[in-house]
């Protein structure tokens, strides 16, 4: 199985990130990068396909020259090769955009599943993995925690609401987008890193890409999260009490 | 007549059919011997090369050789009975050399010695005290193998060594006997002849036995890394640790074959004392058993046939084993060697391990926090940014910063900075040391976080740090050498006790219990500074085993944070040890030991006695301020 994941490279999880002069985008300077989270999930679940059914896993990420260590490390996981779309635009690329400059470069390699974190733990959107699949026209499936080949394509474990769950069946090629914390992953090897070194990282840039050179999105501010500590005390007795505390719980804080 | 003085009797000359008798015999031993010993040797010399092998400094392994091999220093220190039956068999042995010679050179016709002569009546007396001393210590040494069996020398008595037993016993009486012969008498050819048989005997069982010491280990002992619990640095991009036989260096095979198998390595581990796979002794028999299966140049894993994969990852790395070796094996990088060789590889599978290695991968703590968390402990202390200007930096580690009992040991010991007014600063950012991952044996980890580490101490211009943590200490002065220069370090123990006759007593004089952190006393050698400290604050009571041979928490080599152990879990024996002695209080040095004891206090029935590091032993005493509280 050919399997293409796409990783996105973010401010690592402990990263104090701060707003930059113009307010548009973060201070990048002094930032630690790492792999985003569901996207580690989305190469382990590729790595273990390849494992068992063999085949081909090729990370392929858009970003600028950061980007590279990331790119390093799921190639020191276990991935085969890499695309690296060099690009340090991102902020000017909404969902829409990114996808279109991934789908350009995967077509060539026709995969027959191709791989995405759920979403970006920087920007959030959610979309780029659908967005790619509709522009590569093929059939799709979000929140998957677990993929299984079948003899006419692929069983995939789905996250539903409230601890429910969906097997589905689909053909291949397919593409999915993964959710965090459906297996386990695998940590870094020294073997790794030094066998990565000699695998290929094949590298395009944006403008070489077949792909409409407008902005799609132009990010105007970024703000940081106001935070908010408030205190209320609930009145009358400890019956009602404790039913406000829930009508809040349920409504306002959405804790229950 | 003329009386004869009293000396050993010699036989005359031999007729010529004897001496090509005795040649020939002589002949067919020494090819027996180099038979089995060829193997061996070669097997040693065609492991791969010690990449860091230095002979120098020479004086230092002179010195181990005088100490350890001539002197039997550790033989004895840790074994005293035993170890002086042993001395006395080896200086016996040494006193021999020349006399056993000359009884060679007699058989051929040529013996330098005579009876007759000034010096070879000295020194035929002087052999005769050392026999003698000799066969003593044998019969002593033979009795407790085969009727006392302590259960370290293990379960199956080796007939081996009883024979073995017997020749040396047996080549000392047949040499003391020719002093009681008179000269002439056809006896002195008869017991020429069975001293003879008995060494031509001995010689070719030597190589397959674990009497192979006798050769091997005073070159184990001159050749050994010497510092303790010495990881050597990886060579090259294809070296991954101890994966297969190709990875064996000289001298790991050296020890391998040198090994004597008296226990003394799992009679003082942890492990083997709780119910788990490991066995330090075991390990290194494995890897001889691989060599003499498998042979240096094979490509079969080391954990598989001969060495059961879990087993080197039970290791707390407490070193007692290397520290008690009398043949010189250091097991730790062995042991480390292993689970560099799995984990490197990626063969190590291990959902805590690898829970560990991820969380260190992508945030800067063992224990998988918010480095945020962090922030806010330093802010509630108001603690001080390290900015150049303090003497001090003030490392708080992993425990020091974000565990809670972690965090109220070093608050307590911030104040006693604070009381003897000492500059410090905290760095504002900081990283685990990498030690749990340097003892699990994940180099990429450890070399990042080494490296990150190192950084941030340079840009921040650090000279001196302090610390709570013995591993942090250790793993920053030694382990980080490979990456860097570090700072100069030290534990809070040795603050404090520079410092004791500045700080106040407290007015109840308590019984305190003082329990030795592996990585503080073996691995540095510092016993007395905490036990000052735990002195100044009350009565120092001692464990049955503290100091050198102390027994370990449970919670070293990465095992912390492994989950949980199969069968008894090792801080429960030792916390029972600390508890027996009666003590109200337990002292300890090093957050981990103080957690695994918390831990397993709690979970005993009996009250327990109050459980307190040495700083907060000493910060008790301080006048009350008011310091904002830990938590």
């Amino acid at each position: 199985m050919k399997i293409v994941v796409a990783i996105k490279q973010v401010p690592e999880r402990d990263a104090p990130v701060r707003i930059g002069a113009a307010g548009r985008w973060i201070e990048e300077a002094d930032l630690q990068w790492a792999l985003n989270e569901s996207d580690a999930y989305a190469l382990e679940e590729a790595l273990q396909l390849k494992e068992q059914h063999g085949g081909e896993v090729i990370v392929l990420s858009a970003g600028p020259e950061r980007a590279g260590s990331t790119i390093r490390e799921a190639l020191a996981k276990g991935a085969d090769r890499a695309i690296h779309i060099d690009c340090d635009d991102l902020g000017n690329r909404d969902a829409l955009g990114v996808a279109r400059l991934l789908a350009a470069a995967i077509q060539p390699e026709n995969p027959d599943l191709i791989l995405t974190g759920l979403q970006s733990d920087d920007l959030g959107y959610g979309q780029t993995g659908v967005i790619l699949a509709e522009l590569l026209n093929l059939p799709h499936s979000s929140l998957i925690l677990h993929v299984e080949k079948s003899d006419t394509g692929i069983t995939v474990k789905r996250e539903l609401e409230e601890g429910w769950f969906q097997n589905i069946e689909l053909p291949l090629p397919a593409a999915l987008t993964i959710q965090s914390g459906g297996t386990k992953l695998r940590y870094a090897t020294l073997m790794g890193i030094k066998r990565a070194k000699t695998k290929e990282v094949r590298r395009v840039t944006a403008a070489e890409l077949p792909v409409p050179s407008e902005a799609t999105a132009s990010l105007e501010r970024i703000a940081l999260p106001q935070k908010q500590k408030t205190t209320q005390i609930l009145t009358g007795s400890a019956q009602e009490a404790a039913a406000a505390l829930v009508e809040k719980l349920k409504f306002e804080v959405r804790a229950l | 007549m003329v009386q004869t003085p009293f000396t050993l009797a010699e036989p005359a000359a031999f007729p010529l059919v004897e001496r090509f008798l005795f040649a020939a015999l002589a002949i067919a031993s020494g090819s027996l011997f180099w038979r089995r010993f060829g193997p061996i040797f070669r097997r040693i010399l065609q492991s791969k090369k010690d990449a860091d092998f230095r002979l120098a400094p020479v004086g230092r392994r002179v010195w181990d050789f005088v100490s350890e091999v001539l002197c039997q220093s550790k033989v004895i220190r840790q074994r005293p009975l035993p170890g002086l039956a042993h001395a006395f068999v080896f200086w016996g042995f040494c006193a021999f050399a020349l006399v056993t010679l000359n009884h060679c050179a007699v058989g051929l016709g040529v013996g330098f010695l005579s009876p007759e002569g000034f010096f070879g009546r000295f020194y035929f007396f002087f052999a005769a005290v050392f026999a003698f001393a000799c066969a003593i210590g044998i019969l002593g040494l033979f009795v407790r193998r085969f009727l006392v069996r302590p259960r370290w020398l293990g379960a199956k008595l080796s007939w081996e060594s009883g024979f073995i037993a017997f020749l040396i016993f047996f080549l000392m009486v047949t040499y003391l006997a020719a002093f009681f012969v008179p000269a002439g008498s056809q006896t002195i050819t008869i017991l020429w002849w069975l001293h003879t048989l008995t060494l031509l005997v001995f010689l070719p069982i030597i190589p397959h036995t674990k009497h192979l010491h006798l050769v091997l280990s005073p070159a184990t002992v001159f050749l050994s890394r010497g510092s303790f619990s010495r990881i050597p640095p990886l060579a090259g991009d294809e070296d991954f640790g101890l994966v297969a036989g190709t990875d064996l260096t000289r001298l790991v095979s050296l020890q391998a074959y040198s090994c004597v198998e008296c226990g003394r390595c799992t009679e003082h581990c942890p492990a083997a004392n709780t119910g788990k796979t490991l066995n330090p002794k075991e390990i290194i028999l494995g890897l001889r058993g691989y060599l003499n299966e498998f042979g240096p140049a094979s490509s079969e894993p080391l954990l598989g046939k001969h060495n059961p994969p879990i087993a080197p990852f039970q290791c707390t790395t407490c070193g007692s084993c290397e520290f008690q070796c009398p043949v010189g094996i250091e097991h730790l990088p062995i042991l480390v060697g292993l689970r560099r060789g799995a984990v490197n590889t990626g063969t190590w599978e291990d959902d805590h391990g690898a829970k560990l290695f991820l969380s260190l991968e992508r945030g800067s703590n063992a224990l998988g926090m918010q480095a945020s968390e962090r922030d806010k402990f330093i802010q509630k202390q108001q603690f001080p940014i390290f900015d150049g200007t303090q003497e001090y930096c003030l490392w708080l580690g992993c425990m020091g910063g974000y565990d809670p009992k972690g965090r109220e040991i070093v608050a307590d010991f911030a104040r006693v900075m604070r009381f003897l007014g000492t500059s410090f600063g905290v760095l504002r950012k900081e990283k685990c040391t990498g030690d749990p991952v340097r003892r699990l044996g994940n180099d990429l980890l450890f070399q990042q976080l080494a490296e990150s580490n190192l950084e941030a101490l340079a840009q921040n211009k650090v000279k001196k740090i302090v610390t709570i943590c013995p591993h942090c200490v250790r793993t920053i002065q030694e382990d980080w050498k490979e990456y860097g220069t570090p700072p100069e370090v030290e534990h809070h123990s040795e603050f404090m006790a520079r410092h004791l006759s500045r700080l106040p007593r407290p007015s109840q004089q308590e019984t305190i219990v003082y329990h030795d952190p592996c990585y503080l006393g073996r691995y540095r050698n510092v016993y007395e500074e905490p036990r000052s400290v735990v002195s100044h604050s009350g009565q120092l009571l001692e464990a049955e085993r503290h100091g050198e041979r102390s027994f370990c928490c449970g919670a070293g080599g990465g095992l912390a944070f492994l989950g949980e152990e199969t069968g008894e879990r090792v801080s429960h024996v030792r916390a029972k040890e600390l508890v027996a002695t009666g003590a109200k209080t337990i002292g300890t040095a090093c957050p981990f030991c103080n957690s695994m004891f918390r831990d397993a206090l709690a979970s005993s029935s009996d009250a327990a006695p109050q459980l307190l590091d040495i700083a907060q032993l000493t910060a008790r005493a301080l006048p009350q301020q008011d310091a904002p509280s830990a938590s």
